[in-house]
């Protein structure tokens, strides 16, 4: 019975370890996964949001983009479109804000991939989109390209993924040319 | 003493009924039954919502079906075939019908398919929703699937179509009918 206790004892300090370990050093996929996750929050905003707290998320948003990021969207039944900057980006979310009641952004099943020299990575992922807090939604797969300045990791590119195209998927995202 | 109180206080056929005759035997057959659950939805069967109307009327909204991933372990998927595609991953997929197989040619002629220049029957198509799409010709690749909803009174450019890459068909599609699935509804 004690032998018992102390192997599950030592086991859970092993885990516990671990545990710690991954939080004072976070892989870069851990760390990326989390900017994702903080993009989409920032990202979403509902009609009880002050204006304070709004105007607090539209600045926060400029920290996870290079200056030159480029959201290049490129979705069934819209003309192509190109963002260039954070500035654009900034006010194509302050009109977002002005026009809808409410936005919800979810990025799901993030899959990063960090490139050889550590310097570049890609997170592909499904986005969620619920507008005005209707039932229905809007789902786009996208490819986020980021690279590390001065120790952080910055999105430099946002790009929509054809999931459906005759083109081998390979060709349509090339990652990390940075 | 306590066990004794608790025998007074619930009668032997509702302890059973709840708990069985051998609670510890109840215990091992839930936490089998969990973890059978768990490979199931892992491995065999994913459960799904439909969600959007490109799959109507052979699939409403809202109703509840299965992928079966074994589906295509032996097989390569074949035309007509219901299937789930994965976008980035599988929590949301997209529920689309084959229509043309790799090398193969597709076309729609005023809400006719054509496969390789000839006319393709679609018997699971509902008369009551006609199409009128016409789309240029699009061969496929080497393992490119070409996938269509069967809802084609939709606008051509609002519905999500195209050639899907065999890596991201995920299974097909388990049952004809969806389960749970609300009254039929045009939209």
């Amino acid at each position: 019975m004690q032998k018992l206790v102390r192997t599950l004892a030592l086991a859970a300090l092993i885990v516990l370890g671990i545990w710690v370990w991954r939080i004072l050093f976070p892989s870069p996929e851990h760390v990326i996964r989390s900017l994702v996750g903080n993009v989409a929050e920032t990202v979403s905003f509902n009609a009880k949001d002050g204006n304070i707290s709004k105007a607090y998320k539209v600045s926060k948003l400029q920290d996870f983009f290079t200056v030159d990021v480029e959201i290049a969207v490129d979705a069934p039944g819209y003309p192509p479109h190109t963002f260039t900057g954070r500035d654009e980006i900034t006010q194509a979310l302050l009109a977002a804000h002005s026009r809808l009641n409410g936005l919800k952004v979810e990025f799901l099943d993030v899959n990063v991939k960090v490139g050889p020299d550590k310097q570049t990575a890609t997170a592909n992922l499904t986005a969620q989109a619920n507008f005005n807090g209707e039932r229905d939604f809007s789902i786009q797969e996208l490819n986020f390209l980021l690279k590390k300045i001065e120790g952080k990791w910055k999105i430099y590119r946002i790009e929509t993924v054809k999931t459906l195209s005759s083109l081998p998927s390979a060709i349509q995202a090339n990652p990390v040319e940075a | 003493m306590a066990t004794d109180s608790n025998h007074s206080r619930f009668p032997r056929w509702l302890r059973i009924l709840t708990i069985g005759r051998n609670p510890r035997l109840t215990l091992i057959r839930i936490a089998v039954l969990i973890g059978l659950v768990f490979l199931m939805r892992e491995l065999v069967l994913i459960p799904i919502r439909i969600v959007g109307p490109s799959m109507m009327p052979t699939y409403q909204e809202r109703g509840i079906n299965f992928v079966n991933r074994l589906a295509y372990l032996r097989a390569e998927p074949q035309r007509g075939d219901v299937v789930a595609i994965r976008y980035a991953g599988e929590h949301r997929m997209l529920m689309k019908r084959i229509l043309a197989l790799p090398g193969e040619t597709i076309e729609f002629r005023n809400g006719q398919v054509f496969i390789n220049d000839k006319p393709l029957p679609e018997p699971y198509l509902a008369k009551d929703y006609p199409s009128t799409w016409t789309i240029p010709p699009q061969q496929m690749g080497p393992d490119r699937y070409y996938v269509v909803g069967d809802n084609r009174t939709m606008p051509e450019r609002q519905h999500v179509k195209g050639a899907a890459a065999r890596e991201r068909i995920v299974g097909k599609v388990l049952l004809c009918k969806n389960l749970f699935a609300p009254s039929p509804s045009r939209r």
